[in-house]
C-alpha cells in the first residue's frame, strides 16, 4: 500500500507540475499579427495559452478560417488590417481557427476560453455552416469533421457524430485534465500530430518505402520552442496558387440547401457561444458574414436574405452589437466565404469606419 | 466493452460500489451476473442470448445428469415410453417436456417462419436427445448433449463458413453440382452472422463443468444464479482465463474476504495489463501490420524482425488482458488462474505449453489429450494423442489452415523436444541459454503461420526470409529497446535477481514509469487479438 501512495505521490505532482512549468520553459512567440499555425489547430492547449497572453486593452476576434485567413499570410488577415486601420500594432488578435464550426466554437470558447473573461470580443458569423444539412451537422448519415473533439458529446445530439462512447468520454476526460493536454500539445507541436509511438513509425513515401524516423530519438524532437507558421508558405498568400478569386475556378453558380435557423444546430450552437461569453462577461459584437452571393444561384438568394435577416433581427432583439458588412466585389472572394488579402483589407476598411463598431469600440 | 477504454471505468465505477454496497445481502451475485451480463450485451445484445441459452442448458443438463443413475442400474424403456413409469420425477417430466418440445420443434421445422427453420431444425435435435437421455436415464446422453450443444453453436458460428468454403471448392474440382449455402442465410431474423466474441472461452468453460460433473470432479451447481455468474463472469468472460468450476464456482458461495491488499495487488495486475497492452502489444502491431499486411516489399531481415515483433505483441496483447482481468477479479476478492509465466523462458516445448494460455493448455490436456490415452500406451499412442490435441488447439484459434499448420508445428515441436529430452547430453549439457533460445525461435517460426494472413502469405514469408536480400529492417530503435527491458525483466525475473525486482524501490519506480509512459506514449485503442478466437 505504502508503494502505492508513493508511486501516486509521484505521479499527482508530476502530472499537476509538469503543464505549468512547461508554460515557463517551452519559448512560445506571439509577435503582432500571431496566428496559430494551420498544423497547430488542434493544438487546444496553446490555444488557452495563447489567449492567456492576451492583454486587458486588446480586442480578440474569434472565429473560424475567415478570421484565421485561410487563403492569406499571418500579414494579410482581417486583423493586420484592422491593426492598420487604428495605427496600432496587435489591438486586435486574430484568434481564429480552421475549420472552426459554431459546434467546436463553442467548445473550445466553453473549455479553453476563460482566459477571454471581461474582454471585448469580436466574434465572427459564418453562414457557411448552414449552407446544408451536412455542413450544420445534422444530418442522419455518419459525417467525419474537424475538431470532433470540442463538440458536445453527448448532449445536445449531433445526428451525424457516430463515434463510440470511449471515444466521446475520451474527449470529455481530454479537455478537462491539463496534462493529457499538455501530452497533446507535444504530439501536435513536436511529432506531427500524432502519438510518440506512431511518429517512430511515420512513412515518408518512396519505392521501398523510407520510414526516417525509426532511428531518431523522440526526446531530441522537443525542441522547447512552440512551432511558427513558415515564412513562406506555399499554399498561402498572394503569390500561392490558391490565392486568385473563386471565379477562376469555378462556372457557374451553387444552389444551397438553407437550413432553417429554428433547426439549425451551428446556429443553436452560435447562440451559445454568445451567451457563455456574456456570463464571462465579454462584451461581444457580432460580424455577419459577408458571404460571397456572387456564387450564389440566383433563385438561392431569397432563402439566403431571409436567413440573413433573422440573424440580424435575432441580434438586435438581443441587444447584441452587430455588423454586417457589404459584400465584397466578386473577384475579391476566393470561395464562398473567404476573402482574398485584398478583400480582408476593404472589408477591414469599412468594418472599422463603420459607426456601430466604433460606438462599441468607444465602450468601455 | 473494453478494458482499456473509459467506458469501463464507468461500469467498474458502478458496479464494485453496488458489489461491495450489496455485501451483506444476497444480492450481491445477482448484481455480478447482471453486471457481467450487461458487460458482455454491450457487444452486442441479441449475443447474450446464446449466452444466456448455453448457461441454461447446460445447468439443466447436470440437474438431469445428476438424478440419473451412475451405471449398471438398468432400465425399464418399454414401460417408461408406453405407461410413462419412471423411478425419478424429475426424468419423467424432462421426457414429457422434451418429446413435446421436439414434437413442436419438428412442427415449426417444417410449417413455421422460413427464417426459424433451421434453427427449428437443430433445436429440435438437441430436444431429441434430450428426450433420450431422459429416457434411457443415461448420464452419458445428457453429458453428449452438452458437447453437442456446446461444440455446435461453436462449429457454426466459428468454422461454417470454412468449412462449407472448403467443402465447396472440393466439389467444384470433383465437377459434382453441390453447392453448400453461406451460414449466414441460417441466421434467424436476418440477424448478422458474427463470430460472438468470447464464444470459444465462455463455452470451453461451461463445457468444462458437465465433463467434470460427469467425471465426478466437482459438485452440482443447484444456483442458477452463482452457475450463471460463474458461465459468464466479466473479467474473463471474453478471453478467458478458462477456469474450472472446482477452481471458480466455490468463490461465488459467499461473499469473498476483501482485504487492503486486494486494491493494491488489484491495481498493481491492472496497471501492468493495461501497460502491456497499450504500451506494448499495440506499439508492437503497427510494425507487425506493415510488414504482414505486405510481405512481399520487405526484405529477410523486416520479416524477421516483424515476426519477432509479433511474437512478443501477442504475448503482451493476451497477457495484458489476462492480466487486467485478473486484477479486475481481484478488486472484488476473486482469484483467477495465472495464464501467463514467462512462456518465453521455456527451455522445452512442454514447458512453453505448462507457460502459454495455461488455462487452455491445461483445458486440452484434461479434456482431451487424457481421454484420449495420455502418455499411456506407448511412443506411438502418446504422439498420435499429442498430435490429435494440438491439431484440435489450432483449429480452436480459428477457422483456417494458418492455425491448423501452427497446431501441427507445435505438436512436431514437442515431439522432438520430448525425444531430445531423453538424452543425456542435450538435459545435462546444452546450456539453458541455448534451449531458451532455440525454443524461442521455433516458437517464432510457428507464429507465422499463426499471424500470416494466409496461408500463401505464410510459405512466401518462411521462402523470403531464407532467400531476399538482407536491407535495412527499418524497426524502431524505442521498440526494440522496450522488447529488451521487459525481456531483461524476465530473465532477471527467473533468476537469482529476482528479489531486487521484487525490491519496493523497483516497483514503486516501474509503476511511475508505467503510468508516466501510458500518459506520454500509449498508442491508442484497438481489441484483444483473442477476441477473435
Amino acid at each position: 500500500m505504502r508503494q502505492w501512495l508513493v508511486a501516486l505521490g509521484i505521479v499527482l505532482v508530476v502530472v499537476t507540475l509538469t503543464p505549468s512549468f512547461w508554460k515557463k520553459l517551452e519559448r512560445f512567440d506571439t509577435g503582432p499579427d500571431y496566428r496559430i499555425p494551420y498544423d497547430l489547430s488542434k493544438d487546444y492547449w496553446l490555444y488557452e495559452r495563447r489567449l492567456a497572453r492576451v492583454a486587458s486593452t486588446n480586442i480578440v476576434m474569434l472565429g473560424d478560417s475567415v478570421v484565421w485567413g485561410e487563403y492569406v499570410m499571418a500579414d494579410g488577415t482581417w486583423t493586420h488590417f484592422l491593426n492598420r486601420e487604428a495605427g496600432v500594432g496587435n489591438k486586435f488578435i486574430n484568434a481564429g481557427v480552421n475549420g472552426l464550426f459554431p459546434l467546436a466554437l463553442e467548445g473550445l470558447v466553453r473549455f479553453y476560453g476563460r482566459p477571454l473573461s471581461h474582454r471585448k470580443v469580436i466574434l465572427h458569423c459564418n453562414v457557411l455552416w448552414m449552407t446544408s444539412p451536412k455542413a450544420d451537422l445534422s444530418t442522419d448519415r455518419e459525417e467525419s469533421f474537424n475538431h470532433a473533439a470540442l463538440v458536445p458529446q453527448f448532449s445536445p445530439r449531433i445526428p451525424c457524430y457516430k463515434a463510440d462512447a470511449s471515444d466521446r468520454l475520451n474527449a470529455i476526460v481530454e479537455r478537462n485534465v491539463p496534462f493529457i493536454e499538455w501530452v497533446s500539445h507535444l504530439q501536435n507541436a513536436y511529432f506531427g500530430q500524432q502519438s510518440i509511438p506512431k511518429w517512430t513509425l511515420v512513412e515518408a513515401g518512396g519505392d521501398p518505402p523510407l520510414y526516417p524516423n525509426v532511428y531518431r530519438n523522440p526526446l531530441s524532437e522537443i525542441k522547447m520552442t512552440v512551432p511558427s507558421e513558415p515564412a513562406n508558405d506555399p499554399q498561402r498568400g498572394p503569390l500561392s496558387s490558391r490565392h486568385k478569386p473563386w471565379s477562376t475556378n469555378t462556372t457557374g453558380t451553387t444552389q444551397f440547401e438553407w437550413v432553417a435557423l429554428d433547426q439549425s444546430l451551428q446556429w443553436r450552437a452560435f447562440q451559445r457561444v454568445i451567451e457563455v461569453l456574456r456570463e464571462r462577461d465579454n462584451d461581444v459584437l457580432v460580424v455577419l458574414g459577408p458571404f460571397n452571393e456572387h456564387l450564389m444561384a440566383e433563385q438561392n438568394r431569397p432563402a439566403y436574405r431571409k436567413m440573413h435577416n433573422e440573424i440580424v433581427a435575432w441580434l438586435a432583439k438581443n441587444q447584441i452589437p452587430h455588423v454586417a458588412p457589404e459584400l465584397l466585389p466578386s473577384t475579391l472572394y476566393a470561395d464562398a466565404s473567404h476573402p482574398l488579402t485584398e478583400g480582408y483589407q476593404l472589408l477591414a476598411k469599412r468594418l472599422y469606419h463603420d459607426s456601430v463598431f466604433q460606438k462599441w469600440m468607444s465602450t468601455k | 466493452m473494453l478494458f482499456h477504454t473509459w467506458p469501463f471505468l464507468v461500469f467498474m465505477l458502478i458496479v464494485l460500489p453496488g458489489f461491495y454496497a450489496l455485501r451483506k445481502t444476497r444480492l450481491w451475485l445477482p448484481w455480478l451476473t447482471a453486471a457481467s451480463y450487461f458487460f458482455y450485451g454491450w457487444w452486442n445484445p441479441y449475443y447474450l442470448l446464446l449466452v444466456v441459452y448455453s448457461t441454461l442448458l447446460d445447468f439443466c443438463l447436470v440437474a438431469l445428469m445428476d438424478h440419473c443413475p451412475r451405471a449398471g442400474q438398468k432400465t425399464d424403456v418399454f414401460a417408461r415410453l408406453t405407461r410413462l413409469r419412471f423411478d425419478d420425477r424429475l426424468l419423467k417430466f424432462a421426457f414429457v417436456v422434451s418429446a413435446i418440445a421436439t414434437l413442436g420443434c419438428v412442427v415449426m421445422a417444417l410449417f413455421g417462419l422460413q427464417t426459424l427453420r433451421p434453427t427449428m431444425w437443430v433445436l429440435g435435435l438437441i430436444l431429441l436427445l434430450m428426450t433420450l437421455g431422459a429416457l434411457y436415464s443415461s448420464r452419458r446422453i445428457w453429458l453428449l448433449i452438452s458437447l453437442v450443444n456446446n461444440l455446435a453453436l461453436l462449429l457454426f458460428f466459428k468454422y461454417a463458413r470454412f468449412v462449407a468454403e472448403n467443402l465447396n471448392a472440393l466439389f467444384e474440382s470433383l465437377h459434382w453440382s453441390v453447392n453448400l449455402s453461406d451460414p449466414s442465410t441460417l441466421m434467424p431474423f436476418g440477424f448478422e452472422y458474427l463470430l460472438p466474441v468470447g464464444i470459444s472461452f465462455f463455452t470451453f468453460q461451461s463445457l468444462s463443468y458437465t465433463i467434470d460433473f460427469y467425471l465426478g470432479n466437482v459438485q452440482r451447481e443447484r444456483n442458477f444464479v452463482r452457475f450463471a455468474t460463474f458461465v459468464c463472469f466479466f473479467p474473463q468472460l471474453m478471453a478467458g482465463p478458462i477456469e474450472r468450476a472446482k477452481h471458480l464456482l466455490p468463490q461465488f458461495h459467499r461473499f469473498p474476504p476483501v482485504r487492503l491488499q486486494n486494491f493494491t495487488d488489484g491495481a498493481s495486475l491492472f496497471l501492468v495489463g493495461l501497460f502491456k497492452k497499450l504500451a506494448l502489444a499495440n506499439y508492437l502491431s503497427f510494425y507487425v501490420e506493415r510488414v504482414y499486411d505486405n510481405p512481399k516489399l520487405f526484405d529477410a531481415p523486416a520479416l524477421m524482425l516483424a515476426t519477432f515483433a509479433f511474437a512478443w505483441q501477442i504475448f503482451f496483447d493476451f497477457s495484458g488482458y489476462t492480466d487486467m482481468a485478473r486484477g479486475v477479479a481481484k478488486l472484488m476478492g476473486f482469484d483467477l488462474i495465472l495464464n501467463f509465466n514467462n512462456p518465453y523462458m521455456a527451455t522445452g516445448l512442454g514447458d512453453f505449453w505448462s507457460r502459454w494460455h495455461i488455462g487452455l493448455s491445461s483445458w486440452f490436456r484434461d479434456y482431451v489429450y487424457i481421454p484420449l490415452g495420455g502418455s499411456r500406451g506407448g511412443m506411438l499412442r502418446t504422439y498420435r494423442n499429442l498430435f490429435i490435441t494440438f491439431f484440435i488447439s489450432g483449429i480452436w484459434h480459428g477457422a483456417n489452415w494458418t492455425f491448423v499448420i501452427w497446431g501441427t508445428l507445435h505438436a512436431a515441436g514437442i515431439m522432438i523436444t520430448r525425444e531430445l529430452e531423453r538424452s543425456v547430453f542435450y538435459r545435462e549439457r546444452v546450456p539453458r541459454l541455448a534451449k531458451q533460445v532455440a525454443v524461442f525461435v521455433f516458437v517464432c517460426f510457428a507464429w507465422i503461420f499463426f499471424r500470416a494472413n494466409s496461408l500463401g502469405d505464410a510459405l512466401l514469408i518462411v521462402t523470403r526470409i531464407f532467400t531476399a536480400a538482407w536491407h535495412d529492417p527499418q524497426m524502431p530503435v524505442l521498440m526494440l529497446v522496450l522488447v529488451a527491458l521487459i525481456w531483461l525483466y524476465q530473465f532477471c525475473y527467473e533468476s537469482r535477481f529476482r528479489v531486487i525486482l521484487q525490491s519496493g524501490l523497483v516497483r514503486t519506480g516501474a509503476a511511475v514509469f508505467m503510468i508516466l509512459y501510458l500518459c506520454l506514449c500509449a498508442s491508442g485503442g484497438g481489441a484483444f487479438i483473442y477476441f477473435q478466437f
